[in-house]
């Protein structure tokens, strides 16, 4: 980082004032605005931003909480935000004191981050028809901040901003006629240089999956990149007009380049899902060719929403392997600067900031929808590309990926990646389906399919502890149940993995010695944060069981799963007796 | 209003017209018939003044009631990410293979699906579509081998 850390400095001083506030009043000092200077700095007592910093780490500096003491680590306060159909998602944001989290259908609270007293509450009015419709909803992972307001996006299309002290509404926009394509926003915004990035869902729905550029202050639209044939080159690689109907869409967020001015982002897969082509998918088949952008991680100018560079992760996906799950790691190696990007699939692909490949490794450990991808080039050796018709061999992995769109860490201090790797696989009966024409509220998956295990052995979920850039393995800890939460790493050398059967572990960052866990009562598939008030850390993390992956485990697995609520959720907050 | 300007005032609700814009004919670069019977008149008319490809005189999945109809393909686009294998096996929604529920039950889940649990694929589908499914389901049985 080329600034002196002078955030140091700074977040003593909001420590002090946040301490003062809270013995006098009920809410803390609101200190000072976050701005993109603020959020870059990264300010060690808070999360200003989904993946904790542009760096996208993932990881708190705080100590307070550490090995040597983190077996004393108990609940300090909880909030139910009610309404939690398909359970809780999200990613907590803290910024001085205040916790900023969303629920189901978009609801969004700000908490006080030492006591959980609700500071205030903002429920947005929604087209519950519309919602009644869509299948990956009502869930919600989560909001932005920036200059004074928080940015939340909606199910039915909109992006709305509230006053960050009031939760009064500043502005609410538009983006979408989801009536028309069934999509809207589950992904959390990200705010950048005055503007709030957010992108559409898409892969499972005929529409072109765009990604808006909204302007922080007024709310109006900036930009908007279409994630399918975006531009002149990229129409070239959706045969029989198939771009019209595409898929695509950026439904997470990605994170900001501060030394380029360049938002980096990951594009959803396109429609239908399997296709019917067999080998020769650039001329035959539902969508012949590559289908750019989908399937893609790309770089767009944050001012602008121009696209500056790419790569494909995977040219015509054919797997439902999204380019738009997890984090986006800037680090720095032997002088380089590098991005690491896990594509859904299980490959990790380490990048220059230009998006050149320079490195590519794999998480899981059964994967066969390709041979291999080339380390050096970003090729994909011996795919499986299927004809219409009974797949001989499974697949794998399954359809929930070998990853999930959640995130894992990286530690600065151990160097080390905490990533969650998902080993499950499928049947396979690829439809040739009719092209669907113009985009309708209807999924295009083209496939009949069902969970199946690994060959020769059972699902099972793995966290492992990898050098980000060569993939290098230090240590791994197996789940029967593949955990699907985001990871957590801190300064204090401790690993956070939030399991699907509802505990909570501490793990030694440099050993993997389970040094801590305890019940929330439910799954998790959402976020984990740790930040300070009043001088005092806190773990905070979201429960609550019932998206797209998580409703595959009470059949697969009975047990547990099976009395797991699937419309429940709760925001459990831990800190040190 | 259009895309991309604020608004003060809540969004629509349920029971207004599913295309109260107007349809978005930049998604469509070449023109083409859209074959969608689901359609208000006022946007059919609009899109008829277009040429039909030969590719899309395959019916599309919104076909109109009397027009030859794969509720196989249909399945597989729409009901085959929760009704795990083409629905004889369980998974994200139940086993459709064997069901003892009855016609009108289905019927009913399929338009106004559970909340939480299944999407309403009213609007989405008509009235000879879901009864093609239903039969579809009926007809079940084991995979071969």
């Amino acid at each position: 980082m080329k600034k002196q850390p002078s955030y140091l400095a700074v977040s003593v001083a909001i420590s002090a004032a946040v301490a003062i506030g809270a013995t006098l009043a009920a809410s803390p000092a609101f200190a000072q605005s976050v701005d993109t200077a603020r959020i870059e700095a990264g300010g060690q007592n808070d999360w200003l931003t989904y993946h904790g910093s542009y760096k996208s780490y993932h990881y708190s500096p705080l100590a307070q909480i550490n090995t040597g003491n983190v077996a004393n680590l108990s609940v300090a306060w909880i909030h139910i935000p009610g309404r939690s159909t398909r359970g809780l998602q999200s990613m907590p944001l803290v910024a001085d004191g205040v916790l900023y989290y969303t629920g189901s259908y978009s609801r969004v609270f700000a908490l006080n981050g030492a006591t959980g007293e609700v500071i205030w509450s903002y429920f947005p009015e929604l087209d519950e028809g519309l919602i009644a419709r869509q299948t990956h909803s009502p869930y919600n992972r989560g909001v932005a901040i920036g200059d004074g307001k928080v940015y939340v996006g909606t199910m039915d299309g909109r992006l709305i901003a509230l006053d960050m002290k009031t939760g009064k509404v500043a502005w609410d926009t538009k983006l979408i006629d989801s009536q028309k394509l069934t999509v809207g926003f589950t992904g959390a915004p990200l705010f950048a240089k005055g503007t709030v990035v957010i992108g559409a869902q898409g892969g499972e729905w005929p529409g072109r999956g765009p990604i808006f550029g909204v302007d922080a202050a007024t709310g109006k639209k900036k930009w908007e990149f279409l994630t399918v044939a975006g531009t002149d080159d990229a129409m070239k690689t959706w045969g029989s007009d198939s771009w019209r109907t595409g898929g695509g869409g950026g439904w997470m967020p990605g994170t900001y380049d501060t030394d380029t001015n360049t938002v980096l982002w990951g594009t959803a897969n396109p429609a239908p899902l399997y296709d019917w082509s067999g080998a020769d998918f650039k001329t035959q088949g539902a969508r012949p060719g590559d289908n750019l952008y989908t399937s893609s991680v790309i770089a767009l100018d944050v001012d602008t929403g121009k696209l500056k560079s790419f790569h494909q992760e995977l040219p015509h996906d054919a797997w439902d392997f999204d380019s738009a799950v997890g984090e986006f790691l800037m680090l720095d190696r032997d002088g380089q600067k590098l991005v690491v990007h896990p594509n859904k699939s299980g490959y990790i692909f380490v990048y220059d900031r230009n998006l050149a490949v320079k490195n590519v490794w794999r998480i899981t450990q059964n994967s066969n929808f390709v041979k291999n991808i080339d380390p050096k080039t970003g090729e994909l050796i011996g795919r499986r590309d299927f004809a219409a018709g009974k797949v001989e061999e499974p697949l794998c992995p399954h359809i929930s990926g070998g990853v999930s769109w959640n995130s894992g860490s990286y530690n600065p201090k151990t160097g080390l990646y905490y990533k969650l790797g998902q080993e499950w696989c499928m049947t396979l009966d690829v439809m040739k389906t009719t092209p669907i024409v113009a985009p309708q509220a209807q999924l295009n998956i083209g496939a009949n399919f069902k969970i199946a295990p690994p060959p020769g052995g059972e699902i099972y979920g793995h966290l492992d502890a990898r050098d980000p850039v060569t993939g290098a393995k230090k240590w791994e800890v197996r789940f029967p149940e593949p955990p699907l939460a985001s990871v957590l790493s801190t300064g204090g050398n401790l690993v956070f993995v939030p399991d699907s059967r509802g505990t909570v572990h501490a793990y030694d960052a440099d050993s993997g010695t389970e040094l801590w866990n305890h019940s929330d009562g439910t799954g998790h598939q959402g976020g984990i944060i740790s930040y300070s008030a009043g001088g005092k850390q806190y773990v905070a993390v979201v429960a609550g069981f019932g998206g797209m992956a998580s409703d595959d485990y009470a059949p697969t697995f009975g047990g547990v799963y099976k009395s797991m609520p699937r419309d429940d959720g709760a925001l459990i907050v831990y800190s040190l007796k | 209003m259009a895309a991309g300007e604020p608004v003060q005032t809540a969004p629509r609700r349920t029971g207004e017209p599913m295309w109260l814009t107007k349809p978005d004919l930049s998604l469509m670069k070449t023109s083409h018939v859209m074959k969608l019977d689901l359609l208000p008149r006022a946007v059919l008319a609009a899109a008829l003044t277009c040429a039909t490809p030969t590719w899309a005189q395959q019916p599309a999945p919104g076909a109109p009631d009397n027009a030859p109809f794969d509720a196989e393909q249909l399945f597989a686009s729409t009901c085959g990410w929760c009704h795990s294998d083409g629905g004889r096996a369980a998974g994200k929604g139940p086993q459709l293979m064997g069901t003892s529920k009855s016609d009108d039950f289905i019927r009913e889940r399929i338009k106004n699906g559970k909340p939480g649990a299944m999407p309403a694929f009213d609007g989405a589908l008509s009235d000879a579509q879901i009864d093609a499914i239903i039969k579809y389901i009926r007809s079940l049985k084991p995979q071969q081998g």
